[in-house]
């Protein structure tokens, strides 16, 4: 570290950041090469979606509204009990749902791409969730929300257009 | 793993090559990347593609599987900021990106976007990205608005006289007013931010809040000679809204945000 403050630092700096830090980082970022040769890009267009959800919901509000609730107002710090445990809730609900979203669709589209479909790699992606979940006492939301998700009926005829094209594309390169 | 015997050669051709992005080819002999983790395949090990003073940074894909696993998207990230962290100029693609061969890469790739390649190099030399998340903190944001709100602290207190499950629409009504207060306070807070900070950047890349907490996402290309002055800004910023406001700054790293601006032609016009 170069600037090593005087004292007490306030700046927050971690050497690499988490899963969810990373995906802010190289999601939707990045060169896009268009060339014939290339085989796979794969899940950007679901990645880029689901990251731009943005939490504005009566859900949001429910939570603010209990936080303002659980607020002691006698107490006048910065330090309140019981209220940092909701924002926190709120950031780390929101977080999980887009990290599991984001990886999700990442996935899907990879299948799609590759036609493959391994159910191992659901396996280990589920254990990786798990650790993240321990602390979580919002996972019943998360999942609720996940499960809307995938009720949502499929624009189908866009999809397998798609498809096709790529698989076409792949064909010619070769 | 049987999978980088001979006999595999021919479905590791369709495997194909992993591009994590461009360097010069005078940084092509990173010892310390070469060993890192590649993405989608645990025995590959990341190697470069030379072509006309550039090179692209890659490894092979040896198995047969979706890529986009956690550890897939931390490889991407890490080989590309260790190659940043010197401050190095590296493009970095976009996550997922495959191409068929070597030869793809260096024939397709580095041959067909050169000249447009070395001029974002350059343009990127001596630079490299910091990423600064802002959130607001704890109650204080809260405890801020209740104390200029009569509305939200009347609310409130109705609430309060109720049983806990009912007064649902009033608690709907409190925890808008409260989320459009947060959002109305965002604008200046991250106004702040692009003042105090964006003068010793040489680009800015400001992304939409993702998070009711959040207050600003914005990421910064900051030269070499002016890291130790950015760095200070945002110290400064930290400690003058501690309690208040959180901020968290990853850097130097690849330089994603600004990609796609360099290869347009970075600060110019």
């Amino acid at each position: 570290m170069t600037v090593a403050g005087q004292g007490v630092r306030y700046l927050d700096r971690p050497n690499s950041g988490g899963l969810v830090e990373v995906i802010d980082l190289i999601l939707d970022k990045g060169l896009v090469i268009d060339i014939y040769v290339r085989v796979s890009l794969v899940g950007i267009e679901l990645l880029t979606i689901d990251a731009r959800i943005v939490v504005a919901s009566v859900d949001t509000y429910l939570r603010f509204a209990e936080a303002v609730n659980r607020l002691d107002l006698a107490r006048s710090g910065t330090e309140t009990r019981g209220l940092p445990g909701m924002m926190e809730e709120i950031q780390e609900g929101g977080a999980e749902h887009k990290a599991k979203g984001v990886l999700k669709g990442a996935k899907d589209k990879a299948q799609e791409f590759l036609g493959s479909n391994e159910d191992e790699d659901d396996e280990e992606e589920e254990a990786e969730y798990e650790d993240q979940d321990d602390e979580d006492q919002d996972e019943d939301q998360a999942e609720d929300q996940d499960q809307d998700d995938q009720e949502e009926p499929e624009p189908e005829p866009v999809r397998s257009r798609r498809q096709s094209r790529t698989a076409g594309r792949k064909g010619r390169a070769r | 793993m049987s999978a980088a015997a001979p006999a595999a050669r021919k479905d590791r051709a369709e495997h194909g090559w992993y591009v994590y992005g461009v360097v010069r080819e005078s940084v092509a002999a990173d010892e310390a990347v070469e060993d890192l983790p590649a993405v989608g395949s645990a025995d590959a090990r990341i190697a470069f593609v030379p072509h006309g003073g550039i090179a692209a940074v890659v490894s092979e894909l040896t198995e047969e599987r979706p890529l986009g696993t956690p550890d897939d998207l931390r490889a991407h990230a890490q080989v590309l900021d260790s190659l940043a962290a010197g401050f190095e100029p590296v493009l970095p693609l976009r996550f997922g990106t495959v191409l068929r061969d070597a030869r793809a890469v260096a024939d397709e790739l580095l041959a067909g976007g050169h000249d447009d390649f070395v001029a974002a190099l350059d343009r990127l030399e001596g630079s490299a990205q910091f990423t600064l998340g802002a959130r607001y903190v704890e109650g204080a944001v809260l405890r801020e608005i209740l104390d200029e709100q009569p509305d939200a602290r009347r609310l409130r207190e109705e609430l309060s006289r109720l049983p806990e499950d009912a007064g649902y629409y009033r608690k709907i009504q409190l925890g808008q007013l409260m989320a459009e207060a947060v959002d109305a306070k965002r604008d200046p807070d991250a106004a702040e931010i692009d003042r105090r900070l964006s003068p010793l950047a040489v680009a800015v890349a400001a992304e939409e809040p993702n998070a009711p907490e959040a207050v600003a996402d914005v990421s910064f290309l900051v030269e070499r000679d002016r890291r130790q002055a950015f760095e200070e800004a945002a110290e400064d910023l930290a400690r003058r809204w501690h309690g208040r406001i959180r901020l968290r700054l990853l850097g130097p790293v690849a330089p994603y945000a600004f990609a796609t601006e360099a290869m347009a032609g970075l600060g110019e016009g």
